[in-house]
């Protein structure tokens, strides 16, 4: 793993709830679905394992529903989706999500700038 | 649809990474992982190829969910750190290659066991039922008691084994029995075994070195030899069983004055030794207290020319 990988692993560890909660506010999803759909979005380095057990937790939790979709063609699937708890979560989670990059985009571009504020 | 080696390259992932999660909660554990072949499924259908090298080992896998998971903190009770410990090293432990192999490899010595446990059951009677009789590991053959000893260790082993390999399996009741016996003869058989470990000692004799330099009672500096009617010897030459002359070594408190043999050697096992001390003083007789001798022996040869009598 390079340097860049592995901050981008820890970096992606705080924000993985918020990710997979705003996948599936798009649309109900399964695990490996999940996984794809992330990094189709540029989450390239987020690790299976982190999202499924990211999945089970946020279920556990009471932020999920879960229904099993049979498929022809491979295993049942089990796909998840918000519930009213989850929407809350995702809303609260985007909020201090967009506080906290405008700070750092603040502190990040007060360097790049140099010290002219 | 994936093939046959694909599942099973899943069920072997998916028991690695149990494996791996064994420490957590059961309850935790079910909620975690109940999807997890599922989902490792869908992995293999959509990329090929083992999954090995799509996720990387299984533990690190393991420790992935473990961390996205949370578990420490979700559900179950916090453990203590020392308690985890022990569990981390246990399932290491029961995880780890050597251990499959050895508990893989520990069935097979049953029968090892079924004729162990014959032998040592026979020994137990024996030692029970003759108390003081010398348990030899294996009896002697040419005794009549140790023959019979044999006899009944024979049949104590055809019976074993056959009940070993019995094919109906025991009730409940029966088994736990079988297993307390089996217990019960190991346990019986330790201290049998320890007692058998016990031969009568041998004194350890130093051959080669002259003169005892010790006994009982201190140091051996010197022999005086008496007659049996009391009266001191003097030149008397002592050998040991090997025909070596007994010698003393030097002293560092006194000197010896050896004879001198026509040959010009000194003679050296001339007792007693003539000895002074450093001072000059020479080391005189010690008084000594002359045990009665019976009056038939001591009648019948007062001054006896040198006579293989027995001494002791």
């Amino acid at each position: 793993m390079s340097q860049a990988e592995v901050d981008t692993t820890q970096l992606l560890k705080g924000v993985l709830d918020l990710a997979v909660l705003a996948v599936l506010a798009d649309a109900d999803s399964y695990g490996y679905d999940v996984v794809r759909r992330l990094r189709e979005n540029g989450l390239d380095h987020v690790g299976d394992a982190s999202v499924y057990g990211t999945l089970r937790r946020l279920y556990q939790a009471g932020a999920l529903n879960s229904y099993v979709v049979p498929s022809d063609e491979g295993p049942h699937r089990k796909y998840y989706g918000l519930n009213n708890r989850g929407r809350k979560a995702l809303d609260q989670s985007s909020q201090t999500w967009a506080s906290l990059s405008k700070a750092l985009n603040h502190l990040l571009n007060g360097r790049s700038n140099g010290h002219d504020k | 649809m994936i093939s046959n080696d694909q599942a099973g390259d899943v069920a072997a992932y998916a028991a690695s990474v149990r494996a791996a999660l064994s420490d957590l909660a059961s309850d935790q554990a079910e909620v975690l992982l109940e999807d997890l072949e599922d989902h490792l499924r869908e992995i293999a259908a959509d990329a090929g190829g083992p999954l090995g090298e799509r996720l990387g080992p299984p533990e690190q896998y393991a420790q992935e969910l473990r961390a996205a998971y949370g578990a420490a903190q979700a559900g179950s009770p916090p453990q203590k750190p020392a308690f985890r410990d022990v569990r981390r090293v246990v399932t290491g432990v029961a995880g780890s290659a050597w251990y499959r192999e050895l508990r893989a490899f520990l069935p097979q010595l049953r029968p090892a066991w079924w004729v162990l446990r014959a032998y040592l059951l026979v020994l137990v009677v024996t030692a029970a039922f003759s108390p003081g009789y010398n348990l030899r590991p294996i009896p002697n053959p040419f005794s009549k008691r140790g023959l019979l000893e044999i006899f009944v260790a024979v049949i104590a082993i055809v019976v074993s084994v056959r009940f070993g390999r019995r094919n109906q399996p025991l009730p409940k009741a029966g088994r736990l029995l079988a297993i307390a016996g089996n217990v019960a003869i190991a346990l019986l058989a330790l201290p049998v075994l320890g007692s058998m470990g016990t031969f009568p000692s041998f004194a350890m004799v130093e051959s080669g070195s002259p003169v005892p330099s010790s006994y009982a009672q201190g140091e051996v500096t010197n022999v005086f030899p008496f007659s049996k009617d009391g009266k001191p010897l003097t030149d008397v030459l002592l050998y040991d069983q090997e025909g070596r002359p007994l010698t003393r070594d030097k002293l560092p408190d006194r000197t010896t004055d050896y004879p001198i043999g026509a040959d010009g050697q000194p003679i050296t096992n001339a007792y007693p030794l003539n000895q002074r001390r450093l001072d000059g003083t020479p080391v005189l007789q010690p008084r000594v207290a002359i045990p009665p001798w019976p009056a038939a022996t001591a009648a019948a040869s007062p001054t006896a020319s040198p006579s293989p009598s027995p001494t002791r």
